[in-house]
């Protein structure tokens, strides 16, 4: 089985035509739905929050077929994790993507029972992203905006309050479970 | 036989001949009893081997195979009915069911994949990961019977050769001779290009894209466009046989 680093490849992977959006409809869905879910399991698996069209990423080409994904496949399978909620564009001209391999909904979740199950009560914004709690969590190197979202979440429904400190590195939540 | 003039003469040839026609029904009659006697205790001694050696018959597939052969030339179907003698016997009905469910299973799971045509060994192999068996324990042969109790269903499930392999089919799709003649030039390296097809067959360009244009459509073939030569070429999913089958989600 082919590897990317540590990761496992499927074995679509080596199939040439899956690097080439496929006319046929029952085809083409069947493609995207491999490349979705590829996506998000690379994404997970390294921690990845954004997907730059303009730069090189690994997922998108395979040297050993010698084949790689067109910019326009490459749109189509993010749009299609877009239009999922899956993903979001961080710009007008889709030239950058974040990628939610968990929901916002999902990491608020993944946020408080990790807040319940540790006894934690007040946090530091950089303690919850690279604190030696966190360390080996999903919630190790989570993306600060994509944080701050969930956080907000939680705040609404009355289980955390966002508080600034002196300086923006000070940013804190109280959680109340 | 001295023939007599006259009615009389006539009233004997007849019933001469009914005479005959007689000892001809008899004759028949008597070599059908025998044969049908000899059937009977074919089919019992039948019976009882395949009571004794059960358990050989559920493993082994080489030995399975020679006794469905055996049965075959006695006329007895051991799969014609799961209610049957034979099934209580062996509860082979059961296995050929099974095996049938689980062949309808990953065609229709990799149906996507390769519009609905699959390589009988890459079939062979997505079962035995499925049943958690190794490849030596279910036969070509096994597939085969299983299948061609499927065609029972009439959801077009056959099993075709094209060119040196034998594919399972799943859907109606029927594929003419010039498709089956490109399936067959794929088998080489899993893909053709329109050049290839032309020169093969020495047909025109609106000849060989009319056909992959057709396999493509039916889901038989995808386009890969990413060689650096620039041809286009159509990989055939079907006729690829490999360790990891590509897209084959069968679990």
């Amino acid at each position: 089985m082919q590897r990317l680093g540590d990761f496992r490849l499927p074995p679509f992977f080596n199939y040439p035509p899956y690097f080439t959006l496929q006319p046929v409809r029952e085809t083409r869905e069947k493609q995207v739905q491999l490349w979705k879910d590829l996506i998000l399991e690379y994404c997970r698996s390294q921690k990845i929050h954004t997907i730059s069209l303009e730069e090189d990423f690994p997922l998108f080409s395979n040297p050993k077929i010698e084949r790689s994904l067109s910019h326009e496949a490459k749109e189509v399978f993010l749009a299609a994790l877009v239009s999922e909620g899956r993903a979001e564009w961080m710009d007008k001209g889709h030239k950058r993507c974040l990628i939610l391999w968990l929901r916002i909904q999902d990491w608020a979740n993944l946020i408080i029972n990790f807040v319940k199950d540790n006894g934690l009560e007040v946090m530091t914004i950089e303690e919850i992203r690279s604190g030696i709690d966190t360390r080996g969590t999903e919630l190790e190197g989570i993306e600060r905006s994509v944080l701050m979202r969930a956080l907000r979440q939680l705040e609404q429904k009355g289980k955390a309050a966002i508080f600034k400190g002196t300086s923006a590195d000070d940013e804190g939540v109280k959680f109340s479970v | 036989m001295r023939r007599r003039p006259g009615i009389a003469g006539l009233q004997n040839a007849a019933a001469t001949r009914d005479q005959f026609r007689l000892v001809g029904e008899n004759v028949a009659k008597v070599r059908t009893d025998v044969m049908k006697e000899q059937l009977a205790t074919f089919r019992s001694q039948l019976e009882e081997f395949a009571r004794k050696h059960k358990s050989d018959i559920r493993k082994n597939p080489i030995f399975r195979q020679q006794f469905h052969e055996m049965c075959a030339k006695v006329g007895v179907d051991p799969l014609a009915s799961n209610k049957g003698v034979w099934a209580e016997l062996l509860g082979i009905g059961d296995f050929y069911y099974e095996l049938g469910v689980q062949i309808v299973d990953i065609c229709i799971a990799t149906r996507s994949h390769n519009g609905g045509l699959i390589d009988l060994l890459n079939l062979r192999k997505l079962l035995c990961q499925k049943r958690k068996a190794t490849l030596e324990s279910l036969s070509e042969d096994d597939c085969l019977r299983a299948i061609s109790k499927l065609k029972v269903l009439g959801s077009g499930f056959e099993v075709i050769s094209v060119g040196r392999r034998k594919l399972v089919r799943s859907v109606p799709t029927e594929l003419n001779k010039d498709h089956s003649g490109i399936l067959g030039l794929a088998q080489a390296e899993g893909y053709v290009t329109v050049e290839q097809v032309e020169k093969e067959f020495s047909w025109s360009t609106g000849r060989a894209i009319d056909a992959l244009e057709t396999l493509l459509k039916e889901g038989l073939a995808m386009i890969d466009d990413g060689h650096r030569d620039g041809k286009r070429r159509y990989w055939f999913p079907c006729v690829t046989v490999s360790s990891d089958t590509a897209g084959g989600e069968a679990k």
